[in-house]
């Protein structure tokens, strides 16, 4: 495998996130500006997750479950982190509003603040994708490939590309989910956001048996699929709801 | 619909610089990875700079040789620094400015031939293209002569201007990262620590040199990256970073104003010159420099009535057409028909978005002196030689730390030295991530576990 190999995955792990970013975000600067400080938000929690499991890695067990705790720990301190930065960009939002006051411009349409917190969940998927995927990825660019024992069918860059496409895509919507539940006080957006996350890395246990990332894919893209679906039934609502509202 | 909301104005003056920055560390780690394996053993017998005068790093040699020789390398070469800088704050005082001017040109030159075009030449030879002789040396003259021709004329596009200025510090950089890792890190924390001294404390070199300029409303001598022209859209320029100052502390008050053409009018330029000054010194040790914020007054505080901006006369030397046009534009002191003259120019503005025209607003952009580019670079550059996870950590911190400094700037409305925070931060972050974060992300991925 060569640059083309290596290019080919870093894409498939990126690529969507890459024409959102190129379509919606790029043309706001402020929108990058979100990207880019909540990727460095996502960095500094894994920072904080890997200086407190640091002590105990690496894991030599075989067994699951202290892989289980890993996970769960982690997941349970994101979601944590994304109320914070939930109330950060509330802050934000009331900051944004006076100024477009002072200046005498309308504010924050809702789709502004859809795509705000599009940014926001791009900027985790993106650093999920990048730290995850994009950072072992440096051998595919070699003149060879490398498969794990547990999951013979496919080569190891190419699972953790696949992967890290349904945790980007699980992030990036379920900030825009997390942000309405949050904003209209709606406790099933609110519960679903961690559920979806939770359960996601969850399956990724499955990996841990072998010949599981065979079981384990699909059921995370049955997630992803979910997550999206959930996503574009309440922004279709919403949209809907404010037009008709302004009408 | 999104075009009048608020939105899409904010912030572009922080991404205006960020991403100049951004390519030129995309570009050294490019440079850093695609060169390195080709000369393997260029680490080994490492060339001796300015920067290791003292002592040449070898593999075998104890941690604390390594920290002690490392130590005093960084001394001296911020002792040189500070007294090639010193010695231009003196030229500068007695009014050398067109020898400082032709040195500059001369550093350019230099930087961009023999430097540029050895890493040209490398990059030949790693991709094997098929090129004469005679072709290559046709490229370099022509290359260089336009560069050099570009970086204190007013007629070169700025664009073109900007585009050096990212190749020079791509090229500097490039050169930096070839000093060996201890020396390189020890470097990078002194050069911050000297930044930061070097543009606060009262008779530091930067200091004296900014301030100088300033009294005396010209260009400094100096290699520096302005983002000024190519932020076009922007009514409510200054309004955009005071969105931060609103956020970073409740009012900001006018700011004694040294030179301020605009005396007719109160508190209604809503612009914010920024000016990053760096002055370099030799061609090979580019010089830190401080970002400054120009004398202008503060709007924020002026409600939102007036928030119309205001042409900074000082700047008018090379984008004389446009600042016709902006010349034209009312001064109006009248709250009321403020807002009208804002709407007014914002939709003029908003009409000419489209063709990203150099120039489009006349204001001093943020500046931000090329020793930043290139110590930025350098730092990721280092990132790249251990790993992709610490380029991008390097790399987020590295940017957090520059929009942490231009929200500061917007706060303190005075030059501030650019490298400190961006440096502590992508130090910090970069042990961080090699130490703490490695192991952990590459215990769960290579156990395809996610989260």
């Amino acid at each position: 495998m060569t640059v083309a190999a290596g290019l080919g995955y870093a894409l498939l792990a990126l690529g969507p996130s890459l024409s959102l970013f190129v379509s919606v975000i790029s043309k706001k600067p402020f929108l990058i500006l979100t990207v880019l400080s909540s990727t460095l938000l996502w960095l500094m929690s894994l920072i904080a997750l890997s200086g407190a499991w640091r002590a105990f890695l690496p894991l030599k067990t075989t067994r699951w479950w202290p892989y289980a705790i890993l996970v769960i720990t982690s997941v349970v301190f994101q979601e944590g982190l994304r109320v914070l930065f939930w109330k950060v960009y509330k802050k934000l939002e009331d900051i944004l509003d006076s100024f477009a006051d002072r200046v005498s411009k309308p504010r924050l349409f809702l789709t502004d603040k859809m795509q705000i917190a599009l940014a926001g969940g791009l900027g985790h998927g993106v650093a999920h994708a990048v730290f995850f995927c994009l950072s072992l990825l440096t051998p595919a660019f070699g003149p060879a490939t490398f498969y794990v024992d547990r999951c013979p069918q496919m080569p190891f860059f190419l699972i953790s590309a696949i992967i890290s496409l349904g945790f980007v895509t699980i992030h990036t919507f379920s900030m825009v989910i997390a942000f309405n539940g949050f904003a209209e006080g709606k406790r099933m957006h609110q519960v679903f956001v961690p559920g979806v996350h939770l359960a996601a890395a969850l399956v990724t246990l499955i990996n841990l048996s072998s010949g599981g990332c065979m079981v384990g894919i699909p059921i995370l893209y049955f997630l992803v699929a979910l997550t999206l679906i959930y996503c574009g039934n309440m922004v279709w609502k919403r949209l809907t709801e404010d037009r008709s509202r302004r009408h | 619909m999104d075009s009048s909301s608020v939105l899409s104005t904010i912030g572009t003056d922080i991404i205006s610089v960020m991403s100049p920055v951004s390519i030129c560390m995309l570009l050294v780690v490019f440079l850093v990875y695609s060169l390195s394996p080709a000369s393997p053993n260029n680490n080994g017998t490492s060339l001796r700079t300015a920067a290791t005068l003292v002592y040449l790093e070898t593999p075998s040699d104890t941690a604390t040789q390594k920290l002690e020789g490392a130590l005093l390398n960084a001394l001296v070469f911020v002792v040189l620094i500070s007294a090639v800088t010193f010695m231009l704050v003196l030229l500068y005082y007695y009014n050398f400015t067109s020898f400082l001017k032709n040195y500059m040109r001369f550093s350019a030159f230099f930087v961009l031939a023999s430097m540029g075009g050895s890493i040209f030449l490398s990059i030949i030879e790693h991709f094997s293209v098929p090129i004469d002789g005679f072709t290559c040396f046709v490229l370099i003259v022509n290359f260089t002569v336009v560069g050099v021709l570009s970086v204190f004329s007013p007629g070169i596009p700025i664009f073109v201007r900007q585009s050096y200025m990212v190749v020079l510090g791509i090229i500097v950089a490039t050169w930096f990262t070839k000093l060996p890792e201890w020396t390189t890190w020890v470097l990078l924390v002194a050069l911050a620590v000297y930044d930061l001294v070097a543009v606060l404390v009262p008779g530091g070199p930067l200091k004296m040199l900014v301030e100088l300029a300033s009294s005396r409303d010209e260009e400094l001598p100096a290699l520096i990256y302005e983002a000024r022209p190519t932020i076009s859209r922007n009514a409510e320029r200054g309004g955009e970073l005071g969105v931060f100052v609103g956020m970073g502390s409740g009012s900001v008050e006018l700011q004694p104003v040294q030179h301020n053409d605009n005396v007719g009018e109160n508190g209604g330029s809503s612009d914010q010159n920024f000016r990053a000054r760096g002055s370099d010194n030799e061609s090979e040790d580019e010089e830190t420099s401080p970002l400054v914020a120009n004398s202008v007054q503060r709007p924020v505080t002026s409600g939102g009535n007036s928030h119309h901006s205001q042409p900074d006369e000082r700047l008018f030397g090379s984008v004389s057409s446009e600042i016709v046009e902006e010349e034209t534009s009312p001064l109006v002191n009248g709250a009321s028909s403020g807002s009208r003259a804002v709407e007014r120019r914002r939709s003029r503005r908003d009409g000419g978005d489209h063709d990203s025209d150099i120039g489009m607003t006349m204001k001093a952009g943020i500046k931000l002196g090329l020793g930043d580019f290139v110590f930025y670079s350098v730092l990721v550059g280092r990132a790249a030689m251990y790993d992709l996870m610490t380029v991008y950590a390097c790399y987020l911190a590295i940017i957090s730390g520059l929009g942490c400094t231009l929200i500061l700037l917007s706060v303190c409305q005075r030059a501030l030295p650019a490298l400190p925070i961006s440096i502590t931060l992508g130090v910090i972050f970069y042990f961080l991530t090699r130490l703490l974060m490695e192991p952990f992300v590459v215990g769960t991925s290579t156990n395809l576990l996610m989260f």
